[in-house]
């Protein structure tokens, strides 16, 4: 029989039961072996943790991590971005197929597994390619690439510009119920742009990119859904509108989930201010409504998934003029604190705020973890939602720095993390 | 003459001067002042002072240009400076060198006053945080050309009189004009009524937030106007089709003597150069002995940049550090 470690006095979070009490959980082995208000510091275990009041809740699933592996490991490895997940509490994401090569193939699906598997502290899944070479022109082995264990399809930042090709690829996804993940752009509108199209960015002289590209684009790949009946992933909506429309499509029986990145939910277009090119990020900070309209859709449940959108960038690639710097922010580290730190401005209860980075993209993707339920991973995250500190980008745990959050005050802190019963993280 | 400034009660706040924005009426008047007593010794037969003798200013220009680059090379030598001109654009540190490397290489040159130009908007903000002497913006993407909102303040002040109370129009590519960024900033400042007048692709988003009302229609926005400013129209930042064709750029936007009829009998013409003859300005108006300003402007572009760099040289960089 192996150890079991329990975790008591501790303020249970289970965003899939919709419960918020106190209690404790116990783990045996890989699992959860019980929880409940009536595992307190009495009950057996060979391992005791007074978790004295602070948050214990299940790891985050983060649908949207770029590292630079393979191919340009410089900016980010599996294992680094996977020290900056556990120091984040997340315990499992998703890694796009955008890297040198292309994750298109199922040898490279492989690639990633094996990689993960022997290098990182945390659960990695790959998505794979949704085209050859992300092209936008020739489909993937999507049905072989499946079976290897890509969780989803994307075509990485770059939308499928080609209806068609899109159209004939969701059809043949949809023969094996495959996941397909979109991003709402009309790149022709949005090329080249620095920010949110609008007054500010015209004051500061930098091409912006305008919400409706977002819309049409979302429009095309929710009919799409429907005429296809593929599963729909809208990866990264930003706007009011773009919410609404896909509410519209869901209640019409169109099988569409959707994310949201967690800086769109914190940030609005001035925060770009004299040019900060850690705020270059795609889809762009919009205007404060539409930041509001995405917290709102958090909170009605509307929207599936918060995700980091984690993109690490060098300094030689985010230290030149903004139209001159690359997109990209990181957050794996900073998305349970964004979180919590809207908790503290009473815009989420904490259980609205934390089920779409746990059971909300643990049932996109049909994984059992996600949830505080017996027999279910044991990928916990211990946190105190009111700690108070300085966001420092150097003492990130990312390879790369360019966090939005650098100098921000934020409220929620990372105890502890465990992936399958084993702790990754600790703060000292 | 410069060493007389003690007499001035205020005294320029800020280290750099990287945009109009930013600036109070004061900062501007002081400029214009200063400004008009450079055109007083430039009309002289020797025009030499000594205000930034032993000082070193570099032009370092990303982007090609002569007349704004030519302007201060003439302005810094005639107050005594030490002038070297890099022309970046053409050297390797085009690709692979960081603009950021650039500006550390540059401070360790110890220079007194950099004065910088780059296509790319806050380009030059971004490298004034890397350097401890004076940056002046010598035109940044389409953010801001500072200088140049100056020395048309200047011209307006000398020939059509106090900025104030007047009607001004600014015509043509407003989306893509740094130019007229800082004009319809520092116009407003000085309280002129400010008149955008552009067909709707050439206008920025939110422009009604400038303070300035727009028009489409250039000779209903050219009615009552004092001064008409016309834009060059940046056929090489034109990566799409903003317009059908120059000819109906000039049909409809092109400053002849019948649309600039509709302004105020005597009004003025600007025009910042180099201009596209018969796109957006008819050889004839802007040639014009009496109506025209725009050689003044060249002139008044030495003068005002004399005062920006003398002022710069000598400023407190403690007062206003913070907001540069």
């Amino acid at each position: 029989m192996t150890a079991r470690t329990l975790i008591y006095n501790a303020r249970l979070i289970d965003p899939a039961d919709g419960l918020d009490h106190k209690g404790g959980v116990l783990i045996d082995g890989a699992l959860i072996a019980d929880v409940g208000p009536h595992l307190t510091r009495t009950a057996a275990a060979e391992l005791k943790i007074d978790a004295k009041g602070k948050c214990l809740a299940p790891g985050l699933i983060d649908l949207r991590v770029k590292t630079g592996e393979p191919g340009a490991e410089s900016k980010e490895t599996l294992a680094t971005a996977s020290e900056a997940a556990a120091a984040g509490g997340v315990t499992s994401f998703v890694v796009m197929p955008d890297t040198k090569p292309v994750i298109d193939s199922v040898a490279l699906v492989d690639f990633i597994q094996r990689r993960a598997r022997d290098t990182a502290k945390v659960k990695i899944y790959p998505a794979g390619g949704l085209t050859l070479g992300l092209e936008g022109q020739k489909m993937t082995e999507l049905g072989m690439i499946r079976e290897a264990g890509a969780v989803f399809f994307c075509n990485g930042d770059q939308a499928v510009s080609d209806a068609g090709v899109l159209r004939r690829a969701m059809t043949y996804a949809s023969s094996f119920d495959a996941l397909v993940a979109s991003r709402p752009d009309t790149h022709s509108l949005t090329r080249n742009t620095v920010m949110n199209h609008g007054a500010f960015a015209a004051r500061l002289g930098v091409r912006g990119a305008p919400m409706e590209a977002e819309w049409i684009a979302l429009a095309r790949d929710l009919t799409l859904a429907e005429t296809t009946r593929a599963r729909l992933l809208v990866d990264t909506i930003s706007t009011g509108r773009s919410l609404a429309a896909i509410e519209d499509a869901r209640e019409n029986g169109v099988k569409v989930a959707c994310t949201v990145a967690a800086y769109s939910l914190f940030f609005n277009e001035l925060d770009v201010g004299d040019y900060l090119t850690y705020c270059k990020v795609f889809p762009p900070f919009r205007p404060e409504a539409d930041r509001l309209a995405m917290i709102d859709g958090v909170k009605r449940g509307a929207i599936d998934a918060i995700v980091s959108a984690h993109d690490p960038q060098p300094p030689e690639d985010k230290r030149l003029p903004i139209e001159e710097a690359t997109y990209g922010a990181v957050g794996l580290e900073t998305l349970l604190p964004a979180l919590t730190s809207l908790v503290a401005q009473e815009h989420l209860t904490l259980l609205e705020a934390l089920k779409p980075v746990t059971s909300g993209p643990a049932d996109i993707l049909g994984l059992p973890q996600g949830r505080l339920a017996i027999g279910t991973p044991a990928d916990l995250v211990m946190f105190d939602p009111a700690a108070p500190w300085l966001c420092d980008r150097d003492d990130l745990s990312s390879r790369s720095k360019n966090s939005p959050f650098d100098g921000r005050r934020l409220e929620g802190r990372v105890l502890r993390t465990w992936v399958d019963g084993v702790t990754v993280f600790e703060r000292a | 003459m410069a060493s007389k400034e003690a007499e001035t009660p205020y005294a320029f706040p800020h280290r750099h001067l990287l945009g109009i924005e930013g600036l109070n009426r004061l900062d501007i008047e002081l400029l214009l002042d200063k400004g008009d007593r450079y055109v007083e010794l430039n009309r002289q037969h020797v025009k030499h002072a000594d205000a930034l003798a032993g000082r070193t200013l570099i032009n370092v220009f990303f982007e090609n240009s002569t007349r704004t680059q030519g302007s201060f090379e003439i302005a810094g030598r005639r107050l005594g400076a030490d002038v070297m001109n890099m022309s970046v654009a053409t050297s390797s540190l085009k690709k692979g060198e960081t603009i950021i490397d650039t500006a550390m290489t540059l401070n360790a040159m110890r220079p007194d006053l950099l004065v910088i130009r780059h296509s790319a908007s806050g380009a030059v903000k971004l490298l004034s945080r890397k350097v401890d002497c004076a940056v002046i913006n010598a035109g940044d993407g389409t953010h801001e050309h500072p200088t140049q909102a100056l020395l048309d303040a200047l011209t307006i002040r000398r020939r059509v009189g106090e900025i104030s109370g007047l009607r001004v129009a600014i015509c043509g590519d407003i989306l893509h004009s740094r130019v007229a960024r800082s004009n319809a900033i520092l116009l407003n400042l000085l309280g002129a009524e400010v008149r955008l007048i552009a067909p709707r692709t050439l206008t920025p988003p939110g422009v009604a937030d400038w303070g300035a009302e727009v028009f489409t229609d250039m000779r209903k926005g050219l009615e009552g106007c004092d001064v008409v400013m016309m834009l060059r129209l940046q056929q090489e930042r034109m990566d799409g089709a903003y317009l059908p064709s120059a000819r109906e750029f000039f049909h409809f936007y092109g400053l002849d003597f019948e649309k600039l009829s509709h302004a105020k009998p005597n009004a003025f013409v600007m025009h910042p150069g180099p201009m596209n003859r018969g796109v957006e300005i008819e050889s004839g108006v802007a040639d014009h002995k009496s109506r025209s300003l725009i050689t003044e402007q060249v002139e008044m572009g030495v003068a005002v940049r004399m005062a920006v760099l003398e002022t710069l040289a000598n400023a407190k960089p403690d007062i206003g550090a913070k907001n540069a």
